[in-house]
């Protein structure tokens, strides 16, 4: 799944701990967390400028028509949202809807505005800014990414306003993240838009070249310039209605500036020299021991995230026309090819050599990082040469010439060809760390690095045998339906399914569609786990290690709030502060 | 062959250079597996896909998009970068002007350097000078301008001496033009030097051999056998001769320079066209691509051009007439 999804992802765990909550409240008023900002970790100063980075610039201002990650962030320092996840905790909080109900069937949900909220340029933020957005969401015109994400049961959310400060949102049928899926939605400014939702140029309105005067903001930033291939500068918003809860008004930072810089190396120099404050990116397993040193000299903070969410992800190509006129069908595409070789993976020492130990190892997709959907009894493969040999040779491989491969009863090499891509160098090692370990149970790896572009590219027609990829998925299975359901768009081993290819996939969709739609959080639980044995069994993705990710921050960062997906900082910029106001060294 | 016509000639022939490079950037671009569709990638499903290669014409036959490219470009319409949201032509002048800057600084401090040093390497055979000289550019012309690049990043952050990488400081931003010069002024070492030192090293070494091998021309003995010290016979004589490799060379110098460079402007953050095309290349985002391909081409045909004008000029033995 696409990088920028992971705001999308993060809203997701948050659900499930509401669920219980909401099924409580029912046909009541709902008692959310304040919106207050909560207590700061260190008495925060008013003032200063906190530089951050990005690897590259905004396609768009424009979160409808663009879901890439520059523009992704540009929408959390500016724009606003009815409701929040809060990264840290899990937990939905209010936003610029300051409360809600939901109804006795748990579809429809009654959103309260908060009153006096406007955007930058003075006009009052309502209820037709909110309808606006769901207008432009369904457009056709527009096409935007959010139109799939806001069908349920492939139908259209029902959007309502009664008045000014009241929205009802109603679901087509039972969906167990409710409106927890709103943290996703970037409100967009009626009065500013509307002409060109009419024009149908919406998708191309609030793009790169927008002079940032043009923007409104209702977030507690407003971009006020943007040197291409340079930097976004973004001032506080004046008109901004968060406060902290002795009644000061937010943000604290009265500047964040984004440097763009494509490479690495090249921001860790500067964060090293103190230039900018930190990356959007966690570090590489490379750069850690450094860190830790500058940590120790209190030249840098080391924040460890945790175990990431998102593993690298080795799938074989399972359409039934790739392996049709091939003579490795017979046995390539099997369970027991994908079991052999999850066997035949030592996943400690795969975590020790890819990661240089900063790693865990792991059985499924669901990692130890996903708290609330991890399962620690999933069905595992321990490291044993025999017992994959022993599967091999009830596939029909055996080696028969004498040479290093084996082969089936034809006389066809154990081979297959794997793509990852290139540049990628915790990626290439993985290939080359399976490539070694599948040597000694007589499979032939041939790594084949390329382009991300291409490798994608060529697994979208089906073009490939095996890839090593990395890509996002949210964390919440129910919002997660393209990975899991064979008629999925990131169901990568086998895309875009008419009918399930398999009965194991059939009753995944079956279990996925069940456990979406149920409100109960340890039935939804007990579901998923079912479809989490299942996938085991069949191993479509082959899992073995994921990082532990790390950020570094320069110490005059304060009141900071972690979270593992992007943005891990800045997604609660208001709350953000300098030790003592003031800038880096330029 | 008069000047005039010489220089039409030459216009031409660049022209053609820009047509082919740019009409091949296009078709390998688009033949190439992967668009700026494909970043969408399993992000959206093929509906949504394919309304994104219908909107950048990436679902018409190659042959109607080049030729509606090619149209476009005669009427110096570029097309729409998909990455940037914006025209490519636009984008080119403006990062066109910062890699200026940039190599522009770098072309002359080579040159500042290079050449008096390869006439300092190339006059004295033996001596503990030339021989550090010749072993510094040998160590520079070993070394990646990647690598470069990142030594001199190291080093600015080591000593806080420079700013470590960009082109201006965002905290300068809203200054007067002065404060602005001066805050480039600050940003252009780094990155310049690590353009500059190799190409420095290469005209060391390029003049060097060139300045040896007139020193053995038999003009040059008979201007010293005519009582010319060793010295005017060195400045008057072998020099403007041993110019003609060099300022071969300094042409395709020219020409890649103000072409940008991936290593260097990716590596220093420096907004130029080099990190452009770069990119414009991660992102298969073709017309971008081609507008960078033709930009470098333009460049090129120039600096060949400049090249071949300050020869006839060093070099009184030739003419227009004598440049094919």
């Amino acid at each position: 799944m696409n990088r920028q999804s992971r705001a999308l992802l993060t809203i997701v765990i948050v659900a499930i701990i509401l669920i219980p909550y909401a099924y409580c409240a029912r046909g009541r008023d709902e008692a959310p967390p304040s919106a207050l900002a909560p207590p700061p970790t260190e008495q925060p100063t008013r003032g200063g400028t906190l530089i951050a980075t990005a690897r590259s610039e905004p396609r768009s201002f424009n979160r409808v028509a663009s879901r890439d990650f520059p523009t992704e962030l540009f929408a959390t320092l500016t724009q606003g949202r009815l409701v929040r996840v809060n990264r840290q905790t899990q937990e939905i909080e209010p936003w610029l809807a300051e409360k809600w109900t939901t109804s006795d069937d748990g579809r429809s949900f009654t959103l309260t505005l908060r009153d006096g909220v406007v955007w930058s340029d003075g006009i009052p933020f309502t209820s037709a800014d909110v309808l606006f957005t769901f207008q432009a969401v369904y457009d056709e015109a527009v096409g935007s990414h959010y139109t799939s994400t806001f069908r349920v049961a492939g139908k259209p959310l029902t959007v309502t306003a009664p008045d000014a400060r009241t929205v009802v949102i109603t679901y087509p049928a039972p969906f167990a993240p409710g409106i927890r899926q709103l943290d996703n939605l970037t409100l967009l400014p009626k009065h500013k838009l509307e002409a060109a939702l009419t024009a149908g140029t919406l998708a191309k309105a609030w793009t790169a070249a927008t002079p940032p005067a043009e923007l409104v903001s209702i977030g507690p930033f407003m971009l006020t310039r943007y040197e291409p291939g340079q930097r976004l500068v973004y001032e506080r918003n004046p008109r901004y209605w968060r406060r902290d809860a002795q009644g000061q008004q937010l943000p604290y930072l009265d500047q964040i500036v984004i440097e763009i810089i494509p490479e690495q190396d090249t921001e860790m120099v500067r964060l090293q020299a103190g230039q900018v404050d930190f990356g959007q990116q966690q570090l590489r397993a490379t750069d850690i021991a450094g860190m830790r040193t500058l940590a120790a000299q209190g030249k840098l903070q080391l924040l460890d995230l945790g175990v990431s969410t998102d593993p690298d992800s080795f799938f074989f190509n399972l359409r039934a026309k790739q392996w049709a006129n091939d003579p490795r069908g017979a046995w390539l595409p099997r369970k027991e090819f994908r079991q052999a070789i999850s066997h035949a993976v030592d996943r400690e020492a795969f975590a020790e050599t890819v990661f240089l130990g900063e790693a865990v190892p792991i059985h499924g997709p669901v990692t130890p990082g996903n708290t609330r959907w991890f399962w620690p009894n999933i069905p595992r493969y321990e490291y044993s040469v025999e017992k994959a040999r022993a599967l091999l040779e009830g596939l029909g491989l055996k080696n028969r010439d004498q040479d290093e491969w084996l082969e089936d009863d034809n006389g066809t090499e154990a081979r297959f060809t794997l793509q990852t891509f290139r540049g990628s160098s915790i990626l290439e090692r993985s290939a080359a760390v399976l490539r070694d370990d599948l040597q000694k149970i007589g499979i032939a790896v041939d790594v084949v690095a390329l382009e991300a572009n291409t490798v994608i590219s060529r697994m979208l027609e089906g073009q490939f045998e095996a890839v090593w990829m990395a890509f996002q998925g949210d964390l919440d299975p129910a919002l997660n339906k393209d990975y899991w359901l064979s008629s999925g768009t990131a169901h990568v081993w086998n895309l875009n399914q008419q009918t399930p290819a398999t009965d194991w996939e059939r009753q995944i969709d079956e279990l996925m569609t069940q456990q979406a739609s149920v409100a109960d959080e340890s039935e939804r639980k007990r579901i998923f786990n079912d479809v989490q044995r299942i996938f085991s069994e069949h191993l479509p993705i082959l899992h073995f290690a994921t990082p532990r990710l790390y950020l570094a921050v320069t110490p005059r960062v304060v009141n900071l709030q972690l979270a593992q997906s992007r943005p891990q900082l800045l997604w609660s910029p208001d709350t953000l502060a300098i030790r003592g106001g003031g800038r880096p060294a330029s | 062959m008069s000047i005039g016509r010489y220089l039409l000639r030459r216009a031409l022939v660049a022209l053609l250079l820009v047509f082919v490079v740019s009409s091949g950037t296009l078709l390998l671009t688009r033949l190439a597996p992967g668009d700026s569709a494909t970043d969408a990638g399993l992000a959206s499903d093929p509906a949504q896909r394919a309304r994104l290669r219908g909107e950048l014409g990436l679902d018409r036959p190659l042959g109607a998009q080049y030729l509606d490219w090619l149209a476009g470009a005669l009427r110096f319409d570029l097309g729409w970068s998909v990455v940037f949201s914006r025209p490519v032509a636009d984008l080119l002048s403006e990062r066109a002007l910062n890699t200026a800057v940039l190599a522009s600084v770098a072309l002359v401090g080579a040159t500042a350097v290079g050449v008096p040093l390869g006439l300092y390497t190339g006059a004295h055979a033996s001596g503990f000078g030339p021989g550090l000289v010749r072993t510094l550019s040998v160590v520079i012309l070993s070394v990646p301008p990647l690598l470069g690049s990142l030594f001199f990043m190291l080093f600015a952050a080591r000593t806080g001496w420079l700013p470590v990488g960009g082109m201006t400081s965002s905290v300068l931003a809203d200054s007067g033009w002065m404060t602005w010069a001066i805050d480039l002024a600050r940003h252009i070492p780094l990155p310049a030097l690590a353009l500059a030192l190799p190409l420095a090293a290469t005209l060391e070494q390029l003049q060097s051999q060139a300045i040896r091998e007139s020193l053995r021309e038999p003009f040059v003995r008979a201007a010293q056998a005519r009582g010319l010290t060793f010295s005017q016979a060195l400045r008057h004589h072998a020099w403007r001769v041993s110019l003609a490799p060099v300022l071969g060379l300094y042409g395709l110098m020219i020409g890649s320079l103000f072409s940008g460079s991936f290593a260097v402007e990716v590596v220093t953050g420096w907004p130029g066209l080099g990190r452009l095309m770069f990119d414009a290349l991660r992102a298969r985002d073709l017309y971008l691509v081609t507008g960078c391909a033709a930009a470098g081409a333009c460049f090129i045909a120039l600096g060949t051009l400049t090249a071949d004008v300050m020869l006839v000029a060093a070099d009184p033995r030739r003419r227009m007439g004598d440049l094919r």
